[in-house]
């Protein structure tokens, strides 16, 4: 291995899809633990995850995955390859195929070629995702939840060391999420994992650290408790919805949730949560993304 | 008679000799079907087995149960020696399913039927079908536009290419020796029966290299109207060989190393290993 000692580094990495600028100059750099990409639809989390997953390659910059150059000759990018797993976002399942035939297809594309090894590993990432009743059903037969974790059983194949899951949680029910978070902490602590959702509650339950993107440029970095501290001091419980909040919405309570603006009159200051942080970290951008619960 | 069975048990020695093998088979039934009612002779019998043979047993029931069987022409490929892996990528392509083989015979068939009754003179259905049936072979085993697994496939290590090279040598596979021994049906000279294997072989790696641009689908499409322009446009002005004359299979060959040439460049010089097909 060469200069850089971490799993995955990023270094000055841009794209474009035609004039859309998808990652301007990205430096970002992950290592062992989860980490969650949260950002508004065209921030380009899917871009980063797609580079990461040598989808597609970066217009400009230099990309790092595993201490190799994945651009620089076909053996290298093979080499990262075998020890990736990869959820895409959208990932169309040949309905004619069961859950096991799907897994086991997408097992002989990463050489398990012995078919022992390979029924045993098939069951061991079903039942890792829940799977296990389900094995011998046709993928049309399983609900959105189920599929979706059939794309995630095939993520975790030999233990790769580069996990990258473009939304993960789609369709999944609490309860579904709950075992996610079992079955990918446990794997935080021997690889890489890279996810990316829209929602926040999604961070705070799975992940350790997490990247805010916006316009395709980074802009937070670090632990999930640190992003909710930028927030203290900047939510408020009021009578009234603030006059220049950046977005307030009324509680259960009657009372209303204000993130950001000036302190209303007679408000109480309220505990952040990771989605306030989030809202004045994405700023003018958030009345987009806001949808009140 | 009914003399409740819930106070005898088997005797151990008798139930080794079970878990063994060597009661007749009088003797065999009977504990067979007494274990499977008894409750605390199973759990004997269940101490007498190696759990590793358990284990074996009931993987190998799992397996039976869990891993697709393989479509009918792939099992016959697997009793010529075809790698398992192997089998397993092939059978996700739908063209190397039955159905579909069926059909591109039935269609070459009645194409082979149009010119033998002809007598010779209207060779145009077979030349326009027998050709075809593996360019859209080959693009039918890309999947509906694209497949649905092209992400997935793109990233694994086996490789993009590599997958869609194993798939058009699967279909060419299965649908050539059909073809030719049709081709033998047909009225003319005897090298015709040979002889569209030519735009056949020119024609596939063509496809390719045009899906690489512009898609499976409209690839296909456009390789099959040309085609089609080609073999129906000769019918007036040529004899019914022409299509497949010699100097016209120079042409083919042309258009084939153009084809590879085109693909290999891609493959080459593209950043992203993998995506020249």
């Amino acid at each position: 291995m060469s200069a850089g000692t971490s799993t995955v580094e990023l270094t000055g990495v841009s794209k474009r899809y035609g004039r859309t600028r998808a990652l301007a100059g990205v430096d970002i750099a992950f290592d062992r633990g989860v980490t969650g990409l949260l950002g508004p639809n065209g921030a380009g989390k899917t871009t980063l995850l797609r580079i990461v997953a040598t989808s597609i390659g970066a217009d400009s910059g230099e990309v790092r995955l595993l201490g190799r150059d994945p651009h620089r000759s076909h053996a290298d990018v093979t080499a990262v390859r075998r020890e990736l797993g990869y959820l895409p976002q959208e990932l169309g399942y040949p309905s004619d195929m069961t859950a096991f035939g799907f897994v086991e297809y997408v097992a002989v594309l990463k050489e398990w070629n012995d078919r022992e090894a390979r029924s045993q590993e098939v069951r061991r990432v079903l039942d890792a995702a829940g799977l296990a009743d389900q094995a011998s059903l046709r993928i049309s037969r399983l609900s959105g939840g189920q599929r979706r974790r059939v794309g995630l059983a095939q993520a975790l194949l030999g233990d790769p060391r580069l996990v990258v899951l473009d939304e993960p949680t789609t369709g999944l029910d609490p309860a579904q999420r709950a075992d996610l978070r079992r079955t990918l902490s446990a794997l935080g602590h021997r690889s890489t994992v890279l996810l990316s959702t829209h929602q926040t509650e999604d961070v705070a339950a799975l992940c350790e650290r997490v990247v805010v993107l916006a316009g395709g440029t980074v802009r937070f970095d670090g632990a999930v408790t640190d992003l909710v501290a930028t927030a203290v001091g900047q939510v408020w419980l009021a009578d009234e919805p603030g006059d220049d909040a950046l977005v307030s919405w009324r509680t259960g309570t009657g009372r209303h949730h204000v993130v950001g603006g000036v302190r209303p009159v007679g408000a109480d200051l309220a505990e952040p949560t990771l989605e306030d942080a989030y809202l004045l970290m994405l700023g003018p951008d958030a009345q987009r993304v806001h949808t009140p619960s | 008679m009914t003399t409740g069975i819930q106070g005898w048990h088997a005797h151990p020695a008798l139930l080794s000799s079970y878990v063994a093998g060597d009661l007749d088979a009088v003797a065999g039934a009977s504990i067979e079907q007494h274990v499977s009612r008894c409750e605390t002779c199973r759990a004997a019998v269940g101490q007498l087995l190696e759990p590793q043979v358990l284990e074996q047993t009931w993987t190998g029931i799992r397996d039976a149960v869990e891993r697709p069987a393989l479509p009918f022409p792939l099992r016959l490929a697997r009793r010529c020696g075809l790698s398992e892996p192997t089998a397993v990528l092939l059978a996700s392509a739908a063209s190397l399913r039955g159905a579909w083989l069926v059909g591109a015979f039935l269609s070459l068939s009645f194409a082979t039927l149009a010119a033998y009754a002809s007598g010779g003179t209207a060779l145009a259905p077979f030349l326009l079908a027998a050709p075809l049936a593996p360019v859209l072979g080959v693009a039918a085993a890309y999947g509906p536009r694209q497949d649905p697994l092209e992400a997935l496939i793109a990233t694994a290590p086996y490789g993009r290419t590599r997958l869609i090279l194993l798939r058009t040598i699967g279909v060419l596979a299965s649908v050539l020796p059909v073809t030719v021994l049709l081709g033998l049906a047909v009225p003319g000279p005897p090298w015709l029966a040979a002889a569209w294997l030519g735009p056949a072989l020119a024609l596939v790696p063509v496809l390719l290299a045009l899906a690489g641009f512009v898609g499976p689908r409209t690839a296909a499409t456009v390789v099959s109207l040309v085609w089609s322009g080609v073999v129906l446009g000769s019918t007036r002005a040529f004899a019914p060989t022409w299509p497949v004359e010699a100097a016209q299979q120079g042409v083919y060959l042309g258009l084939a190393v153009a084809a590879c040439a085109v693909i290999a460049i891609r493959a080459g010089t593209d950043r992203q290993p993998g995506v020249a097909l």
